[in-house]
C-alpha cells in the first residue's frame, strides 16, 4: 500500500542574489513501514525535499514550485494550510539534525511533550503527561516522570534526541522523517539513536525516510536508498544491491572515498574530484558531468532520466525487491566498480563544451603541478586578493601568509 | 545562579570604588583654586572660605578622600553652595518627580517598542519594515531638546492639545506627601488633578523615550527575527502547531530576553535624559535642577547629583541582570 | 595515482570576489539608506569644511540694525539673529564647529578607549580585569551626565568640550578592540602564525588589530551621531564654547527659545542641521555595518 508518491518535485528558492535551483524532478515512493534512505553531500536537495513534503520550507525564499506530494490520496502540495497542520506532527512528524538548537530553551521537555498531544488530541493535563511519561520511557530515559520538569540543556546531546524522537512518535504518526538525526552525536550515542528508531519504527510499523550524508548509517537501517546529487535523485536501489553493484558515476566515487576495513592494504582512496555544483544556475545536462570520469559528450546536453539498469525488468518503485534504477548515460562496468574509476579506452572523459565549468580537469592540473596536497602553498591561490585583511570581522579567519617569517 | 548572582554583586564593588574616586575627583581635584573655580564670579571671601572649609581642602589629599567617603556612607552630599540646603534632602524631595518622569518615558518606549519591533519583524524587507526602520532611525537622531520643542510648539502651542510645560497646572495645588505627584493627587483624592497631571505627563514622556523607543524597536526586531530562524520554531511548526500558539509560546517567549537586557541600559539614558527633558518642559525634578545648578555655578550639586544617578544606575543594572538570569532557564538551572 | 593529461585549456573561473574592500564598497553603494546617509554627510562636510567661501558675514558679531529679518529676507537666505548675525553663517560655521569638536572627540576616544582595550585584550589576566573595571566606572557615569561632569570639571571651552565627549565614546571602543583581541588571540591562524616565528608585535598589529577594523569604523560612525547630539546637548545646557558668541548649534538652539515670539524660524535651523548630520552618520553607520559583515541576518 504506497503510502506518500512524490512526484516530480521541484523546489526553488528565489533570493535577492538569485535563485536557488534546489530541488529539480525529484519523485520517488513509500510504502507503508518501509525504511528508505535518503543519501548525498550538503547541499544536494535531500533535507530540502523533505521540508517541502511537510510544507516547511523557510520562508520567504522557499518555494515548492512543482510537482505533487501524495499522501495517503492526497497531495499535501495543495491542501490548506490547517490541514497540513492537522498532518504534521499526527501522520507526518520529523526530527532534526541538531537536537540542541531543536528544542525550546525556555520550556521544560514536559512541556513541549504535552503541547504536542493537545495540539492534535483533546486530552486532559494529566493524560498527556501521562502519556510523555509513557513515551520517555520507551525511547530509554531514566526516571522519565523527573525528567518532565527539565529544560534541554539539562539533557545531554543524545537524550535530547531520544526526548526528539520521542515527541515525534507521540501520536503514532504513519510517516517518520528523520534528517541526519546522528550527525551531531558521538560515534557511540549514535550507534544507539539508531539503535531505537530502527526498533520502534519496527515495532510500531511506522515508515521512516532517513537523510544522511553518512553510508554507514544507511548500511544497517534502511531497505533501500536513494542517492542524490544536486537536486536530482541519480540512483535508486535496494540496499543490498546499491552497495554491491554502485551503478552511478558518483555512488561509485562514494563507496571509494570510505576507508573499509577489509580492504587490502595500500589500496588508494580514490576521491571525487572537484567542487559540488552552484545551485545557482539551473542545471543543462548532466549535473554530475564536470566531475565525471565516465561522461560522454551527451552528458555535457542531455541530463539522462532514472532508468532500469536490467532494461527488461518491470519496475518496481519499492521494496526489498524495487528495481536497481540509475540516471547515467554511460555507468561504470563491474571491473570499473571495483577499480572506481574508468579503465581501458574509456580513460577519456569528453571534453566540456566552451564555457563550462571543468572541475575534473582542474584538480587534475592542481595535482599534476608538483604541489603537495592541502599544504600553505596550495590554499594561497585561493585567497582574495587583499590578503592582510580578514573577510568578516567576526570570522577571524586570516590565510597564513606564506612570507610571515 | 546564586554563584552568577555572587560573581555580579562582586564585580559592581570595585566599580563602585572607581565611581566614588572619580566623583571625587570630579570635586576636590579642580584646576586651579577649586573654592575659586568652583564659585566662579560668586566668589566672595566668606563663601570661599565656606568652600574651603566645607571640601576640607586644607587637609592631606587622602584625608580629603576618606571623608568624602565616609560622608557619602553616611548620606551626607554636603550643602547647595546656592541656598545652603542638604543636597541628599532635596535630592529627595525632587526626585520623585523624575521618577514618574522616567516611568512615562519607559513605558511610552517598551509599550510601543515592542509592538513596533514585532510588526517591523512580521513584515521583514516589506513596506511595514522600511517604515518602522525609517522611524527608528529617525529616532535615535532627534536630540530631547529639538524634539521637545517641537512637540511643544506642534501639539501645545498651536494645537493646544496637551499643556506645555511643567508637572501640574499652576491653579491646582497637589499637598506633597511622597513628592510623587500622581500618587499625592490620589492620596488627596483629587482625580482631578490625577488626571491633569497625567496629561502633562504625556509631551516629556514622548520627548525622553522616544530615543529608547528607537532602540527598542530595533532590538526587539532584530531579537524576533533572530529566533525565528531558529531551528525549535521550526520543530513547533512540524509538530502541527497554530501559528498563533508558535508566535507567543516559542517565538516571543524567546525573543523578549535580549529586550530585557536593555531595560537597564536604556534607565541611565533616560536619567541622562532627564536633565534636558526636564528643562525644555520645565518639569520638577532632579534635573531641572541639575539645570539651574549648572546656571547658577552650583558645581557640588552637579557633581553630587551625577554619584547618585550613577550609582542608581548601577543598582538598577543589577537588579536587571539579576532578574534576567532568573528569567533565562539556561541561567538559573545551569 | 596515475596522472590524466590535460584534455583541454584550464578555463579561468569566474572570480567570485573581487577583494574584500570592493566588495563592501559595492554593497554600500547598493544600499540606498547608506546613499543618503553619504548624501547628508557630504553636505555637512561641504558647509564645515567650505565656509569661510559661502558666506561673506561673520558669524559671531553682527549688525543689530539688522537683528530679527526673517528668513528670505535680501541677503538673508534664513534670516538673522537677536543680534544680527546672519542665520546661514552660523549655521555654516556651526557646521565647522561640529567637525572639529566631533571628529576630534571620537578620535580622542578611540585612542584613549582603543588603547586600553587593546592592552586589555592582548595581556589578558589581572590587566585585563582592571582595565575594564576602569572602563565600567565610566559606563556607570551615562550617557550626557559623563560630558557634564567633564565640563563641570575642567570649564567650558572646545578642548574641554571634546575631552568630555571623548570620555563617553571610549568605553565602546575599549570593549572592541578587547573583544576583538580576545576572539581572535586563540585563534587557529595567530597560533600558526607564532609558531612559524612570528613575533608577538607583528602578529599584533598584522593580523589582530585588522580584524577590528571593521568593528571600529562601524562604531565609530555612530559615534560622530551621538558625538553631535552631545555636543548640542552640552550647548544646550549652557556648558558649549567659552565664549557665547561662537556658532553652536546647540547654543544657537536654547539662545533662541529666548525670543521665540519674535523669531519662531530661528529655532528650526540649528535643530535641522543637528538631525540631518545625525541621521546621516547613523545611516552611514549602519550601512557600513551591513556592506563589512554580509553575514548579518538583517
Amino acid at each position: 500500500m504506497t503510502l506518500l508518491a512524490v512526484d516530480d518535485l521541484v523546489v526553488r528558492f528565489r533570493t535577492r542574489d538569485g535563485t536557488i535551483h534546489a530541488v529539480n524532478g525529484v519523485s520517488f515512493e513509500l510504502e507503508e513501514g518501509e525504511r528508505l534512505g535518503l543519501v548525498g553531500e550538503s547541499g544536494c536537495g535531500k533535507s530540502v525535499t523533505n521540508l517541502a513534503i511537510m510544507r516547511l520550507l523557510p520562508k520567504p525564499a522557499g518555494h515548492l514550485e512543482g510537482g505533487r506530494v501524495v499522501f495517503e490520496g492526497v497531495d499535501l502540495a495543495k491542501v490548506s494550510e490547517s490541514d497540513i497542520r492537522d498532518i504534521r506532527g499526527k501522520d507526518i512528524a520529523m526530527i532534526f539534525q541538531d537536537p540542541m538548537t531543536s528544542l525550546n530553551p525556555v520550556l521544560t521537555i514536559g512541556e513541549q511533550m504535552v503541547e504536542t498531544i493537545q495540539a492534535h488530541r483533546k486530552v486532559s493535563n494529566s493524560a498527556a503527561r501521562a502519556r510523555a511519561v509513557e513515551l520517555l520511557s520507551m525511547v530509554g530515559i531514566p526516571k522519565p516522570e523527573a525528567r518532565l520538569g527539565d529544560f534541554p540543556h539539562q539533557f545531554s546531546g543524545g537524550m535530547r534526541q531520544r526526548v526528539m524522537i520521542a515527541i515525534a512518535l507521540a501520536l503514532e504518526p504513519k510517516l517518520l522523517i528523520a534528517d541526519e538525526p546522528t550527525t551531531a552525536l558521538d560515534v557511540t550515542i549514535q550507534a544507539q539513536v539508531l539503535d531505537l528508531l530502527r526498533n520502534l519504527t519496527t515495532e510500531h510499523g511506522t515508515a521512516l525516510i532517513l537523510i544522511t550524508h553518512d553510508l554507514g548509517v544507511v548500511a544497517g537501517m534502511t531497505q533501500r536508498i536513494n542517492v542524490m546529487y544536486a537536486g536530482f535523485i541519480v540512483e535508486t536501489a535496494a540496499t543490498a544491491d546499491l552497495f554491491e553493484s554502485p551503478s552511478h558515476p558518483y555512488t561509485v566515487g562514494l563507496l571509494h572515498s570510505i576507508p573499509r576495513i577489509d580492504a587490502p592494504p595500500g589500496e588508494e582512496l580514490v576521491p571525487i574530484e572537484g567542487r559540488p555544483p552552484d545551485m545557482r544556475h539551473a542545471p543543462a545536462g548532466c549535473p554530475f558531468a564536470p566531475r565525471c570520469a565516465w561522461r560522454l559528450d551527451v552528458c555535457w546536453s542531455e541530463n539522462p532520466p532514472l532508468r532500469a539498469i536490467d532494461p527488461t525488468a518491470r519496475v518496481v518503485s519499492t521494496g526489498a525487491a524495487s528495481t536497481h534504477q540509475v540516471a547515467c548515460h554511460n555507468p561504470p562496468t563491474r571491473e570499473e566498480r571495483e577499480a572506481g574509476r574508468p579503465l581501458g579506452d574509456r580513460y577519456h572523459p569528453a571534453p566540456p563544451p566552451s564555457g563550462a565549468l571543468d572541475e575534473l580537469s582542474m584538480a587534475r592540473v592542481g595535482a599534476s603541478a608538483g604541489e603537495p596536497d592541502g599544504a600553505i602553498g596550495e590554499t594561497a591561490d585561493v585567497w582574495p586578493e587583499s590578503s592582510s585583511v580578514s573577510a568578516s570581522p567576526s570570522a577571524g579567519g586570516l590565510p597564513i601568509d606564506p612570507t610571515d617569517r | 545562579m546564586t554563584k552568577y548572582i555572587v560573581r555580579r554583586l562582586l564585580s559592581t564593588i570595585p566599580v563602585l570604588f572607581g565611581l566614588s574616586v572619580v566623583l571625587f575627583v570630579f570635586v576636590h581635584l579642580l584646576p586651579g583654586d577649586p573654592a575659586t573655580a568652583l564659585l566662579g564670579q560668586h566668589a566672595t571671601p566668606e563663601l570661599t572660605a565656606r568652600i574651603r572649609a566645607q571640601l576640607g581642602l586644607d587637609k592631606p589629599l587622602y584625608e580629603q578622600y576618606l571623608t568624602y567617603l565616609s560622608n557619602m556612607a553616611h548620606g551626607n552630599f554636603g550643602v547647595s553652595i546656592l541656598d545652603n540646603r542638604p543636597i541628599l534632602e532635596e535630592f529627595g524631595t525632587r526626585f520623585p518627580g523624575t521618577i514618574e518622569l522616567t516611568i512615562g518615558a519607559l513605558a511610552f518606549a517598551f509599550g510601543l517598542g515592542i509592538p513596533l519591533g514585532r510588526f517591523a519583524a512580521r513584515h521583514v524587507q516589506g513596506l511595514g519594515d522600511g517604515l518602522v526602520t525609517v522611524i527608528s532611525l529617525v529616532g535615535i537622531s532627534i536630540p530631547i531638546f529639538v524634539l521637545g520643542y517641537t512637540l511643544q510648539f506642534l501639539l501645545a502651542v498651536d494645537l493646544k492639545i496637551l499643556p506645555a510645560s511643567s508637572s501640574l497646572d499652576a491653579r491646582l495645588v497637589v499637598p506633597p506627601v511622597t513628592h510623587f505627584i500622581l500618587v499625592d493627587a490620589l492620596l488627596a483624592g483629587q482625580p482631578d488633578a490625577f488626571v491633569d497631571a497625567l496629561r502633562h505627563l504625556v509631551l516629556p514622556s514622548i520627548a525622553l523615550g522616544t530615543i529608547p523607543l528607537a532602540i527598542v524597536t530595533r532590538i526587539t526586531r532584530a531579537s524576533v527575527l533572530d529566533v525565528a530562524n531558529e531551528d525549535y520554531v521550526r520543530t513547533a511548526r512540524a509538530k502541527g502547531l497554530r501559528e498563533g500558539r508558535v508566535d507567543s509560546r516559542h517565538i516571543m517567549r524567546n525573543a523578549w530576553l535580549p529586550v530585557v537586557t536593555v531595560i537597564g541600559l536604556q534607565v541611565g539614558g533616560l536619567l541622562a535624559g532627564a536633565v534636558i527633558t526636564e528643562t525644555v518642559f520645565t518639569w520638577d525634578g532632579v534635573g531641572r535642577w541639575v539645570f539651574l545648578a549648572i546656571q547658577g555655578h552650583d558645581y557640588i550639586v552637579v557633581q553630587s547629583v551625577i554619584t547618585i544617578f550613577a550609582f542608581i544606575f548601577l543598582m538598577v543594572n543589577l537588579i536587571v541582570d539579576v532578574a534576567y538570569a532568573f528569567l533565562n532557564p539556561r541561567i538559573r538551572y545551569a | 595515482m596515475a596522472s590524466i593529461a590535460s584534455t583541454g585549456p584550464v578555463l579561468a573561473t569566474e572570480r567570485a570576489s573581487r577583494g574584500i574592500w570592493r566588495d563592501a564598497l559595492r554593497r554600500l553603494l547598493r544600499n540606498g539608506p547608506a546613499l543618503v546617509g553619504l548624501f547628508f554627510i557630504a553636505l555637512f562636510l561641504f558647509l564645515a569644511l567650505l565656509a569661510p567661501l559661502l558666506t561673506p558675514y561673520d558669524p559671531v558679531v553682527g549688525t543689530l540694525a539688522d537683528r530679527l529679518q526673517p528668513p528670505g529676507s535680501p541677503g538673508h537666505l534664513l534670516g538673522t539673529d537677536l543680534q544680527g548675525r546672519d542665520e546661514l553663517a552660523r549655521i555654516v560655521y556651526g557646521a565647522r564647529l561640529s567637525l572639529v569638536v566631533c571628529v576630534g572627540s571620537v578620535l580622542m576616544g578611540l585612542a584613549m578607549g582603543g588603547t586600553i582595550g587593546a592592552i586589555a585584550g592582548a595581556a589578558g589576566g589581572r590587566t585585563d580585569a582592571v582595565l575594564m573595571r576602569t572602563v565600567d566606572v565610566l559606563l556607570a557615569i551615562p550617557g550626557i551626565l559623563l560630558a557634564i561632569g567633564v565640563v563641570t570639571w575642567l570649564g567650558r571651552g572646545l578642548p574641554q568640550i571634546m575631552l568630555a565627549v571623548a570620555a563617553t565614546n571610549a568605553p565602546i571602543f575599549a570593549r572592541i578592540l578587547r573583544g576583538s583581541l580576545l576572539a581572535n588571540r586563540e585563534q587557529d591562524y595567530v597560533i600558526a602564525a607564532r609558531s612559524i616565528g612570528a613575533p608577538r608585535l607583528r602578529v599584533l598589529f598584522r593580523h589582530l588589530l585588522p580584524n577590528s577594523l571593521t568593528s571600529v569604523m562601524v562604531a565609530g560612525t555612530l559615534a560622530l551621531a551621538t558625538a553631535i547630539i552631545d555636543v548640542a546637548g552640552l550647548g544646550f545646557l549652557g556648558l558649549g564654547p567659552s565664549d557665547p558668541r561662537t556658532a553652536e548649534w546647540g547654543t544657537m538652539l536654547t539662545d533662541s527659545t529666548q525670543y521665540l515670539r519674535q523669531g519662531p524660524f530661528l529655532i528650526f535651523f540649528p535643530g535641522v542641521a543637528i538631525v540631518i548630520s545625525a541621521i546621516g552618520f547613523n545611516l552611514l553607520g549602519d550601512g557600513l555595518r551591513e556592506s563589512l559583515d554580509p553575514r548579518l541576518k538583517r
